[in-house]
């Protein structure tokens, strides 16, 4: 999908607009960020949008996310074993120290 | 403009000089704008509307039909923006107004620090240009495929080579085709491994310039919000020196009928609030009177407690 973010008050109002008068192309709204529909139509916004507001209008492509293509099961693994937690407030560099989960820096330096 | 004593006003029309607190430029047709902008030290005001025409022989501009037109007095306090200017047809945002009188009396409010802080950090904060990251993304668009297209090439070339050689055949040609594919090869990749450098870096520029504007944009905020509650502040202490002013304000029968009907004083006409407004305010530059409430300039200037151009509306 191609995710849409206004950074000044005018790209914000532009924004909303075209998401008004084209609601077949807008999968979700949130505030000053939209994302929009895979198509050449919702590119074209757009772009639009980034010609009249230049560096105010931010334009990504998103990918829909696959646990299980982007990261290995340990860390699938960790995330579930994490909100099992039986104290709340434990931190989870705490939690995974001294287990085979692996740490936050670790985590951190593995790209998906 | 420039200084004319103390608070008198000095208001030179071609030839003719008028001075005092109180200077009545009725007969001259004036327009009212034009008095005003020679108030707010706009210099170079033709009376009669002549741009350029006469104008163009310098400072001490000679007259011609009405004759250039200069006002000499202290400059105005932002209060002159709104109640320097009092005719039939303006309007006035009351409380902003009255908050900017407050000011001119030398009040100041409970915010201010804090507002002075604010606006430091905003005049401090630097929003970076965008950086051009369309030519970045062009750029990387398509290095993927040459090398994808090199590669291939440098594939097929190998794999010749291979049956070339086991076959027995000359092979030279292929050879230096397969270097020069190799070459190739590695300029696509070099080529792409740049593109995807300078991308980035475009990128990492304008995160940092919307994470600039993000943070402008919290401190605006901020700071019109603290500025509201200052003007509150003020309006909340001057607002029964207002209310007194609108109920002494000279208006006709009819207004004052209506006056009464309303009970708040910041719903009176504009005329009236301005009145009121420049009563209350402490003003140094003249007030352009273009309305009808004053029977004599100095009537105005005594009421108004200040100095008064009166001229036609």
């Amino acid at each position: 999908m191609l995710l849409v973010v206004a950074y000044s008050r005018a790209a914000r109002r532009t924004l909303r607009n075209v998401c008004r008068s084209h609601g077949e192309s807008v999968v979700r709204r949130f505030g000053r960020v939209a994302l929009l529909a895979e198509t050449a139509f919702a590119a074209f916004q757009a772009l639009r949008l980034r010609e009249k507001h230049g560096g105010d209008i931010q334009i990504e492509r998103t990918r829909p996310f696959n646990e299980f293509e982007a990261v290995d099961e340990p860390v699938r693994e960790a995330a579930r074993a994490y909100e099992q937690r039986d104290r709340p407030s434990l931190p989870y560099r705490t939690f995974a120290d001294g287990t085979d989960h692996p740490d936050p820096e670790q985590l951190r330096n593995t790209e998906l | 403009m420039s200084n004319a004593g103390s608070t008198g006003v000095e208001v030179r029309v071609g030839e003719e000089t008028h001075s005092g607190r109180a200077v009545d430029l009725t007969g001259l047709h004036a327009g009212s704008q034009r008095v005003v902008a020679a108030v707010r030290g706009e210099v170079g005001v033709d009376v009669d509307g002549a741009d350029g025409d006469d104008a163009t022989d310098g400072a001490d501009a000679a007259d011609s039909g009405g004759g250039r037109l200069a006002v000499a007095c202290p400059d105005p306090r932002a209060v002159h923006e709104y109640v320097g200017h009092v005719r039939p047809s303006m309007g006035l945002r009351v409380r902003t107004a009255l908050s900017a009188a407050a000011r001119s009396r030398g009040a100041s409010a409970p915010q201010d620090d804090r507002i002075e802080a604010l606006r430091q950090r905003l005049a401090d904060l630097e929003v970076p240009e965008p950086p051009e990251t369309a030519a970045a993304r062009r750029r990387v668009a398509g290095t993927e495929a040459a090398v994808e297209r090199a590669r291939e090439r440098v594939a097929a070339l190998r794999g010749r080579l291979q049956a070339g050689r086991e076959a027995g055949r000359d092979v030279s040609d292929v050879e230096s085709d397969l270097a020069e594919a190799t070459r190739e090869l590695s300029e696509c990749e070099t080529e792409r491994a740049a593109a995807r450098e300078a991308l980035e870096r475009a990128q990492r520029q304008a995160r940092e310039r919307r994470d600039a504007s993000d943070r402008r944009r919290q401190l605006e905020d901020r700071l019109a919000n603290l500025e509201r509650a200052a003007r509150r502040d003020l309006v909340e202490r001057f607002r029964d020196e207002f209310a007194d002013a609108v109920a002494v304000a000279p208006a006709s029968e009819a207004a004052v009928a209506e006056r009464e009907a309303v009970a708040d004083p910041f719903e009176t006409d504009a005329v009236t609030a301005a009145l009121a407004v420049g009563r209350v305010a402490d003003l140094r530059a003249p007030v352009v009177v273009a309305c009808d409430r004053f029977d004599t300039p100095e009537a105005a200037t005594d009421w108004l407690g200040a100095p008064v151009i009166r001229v036609s509306p």
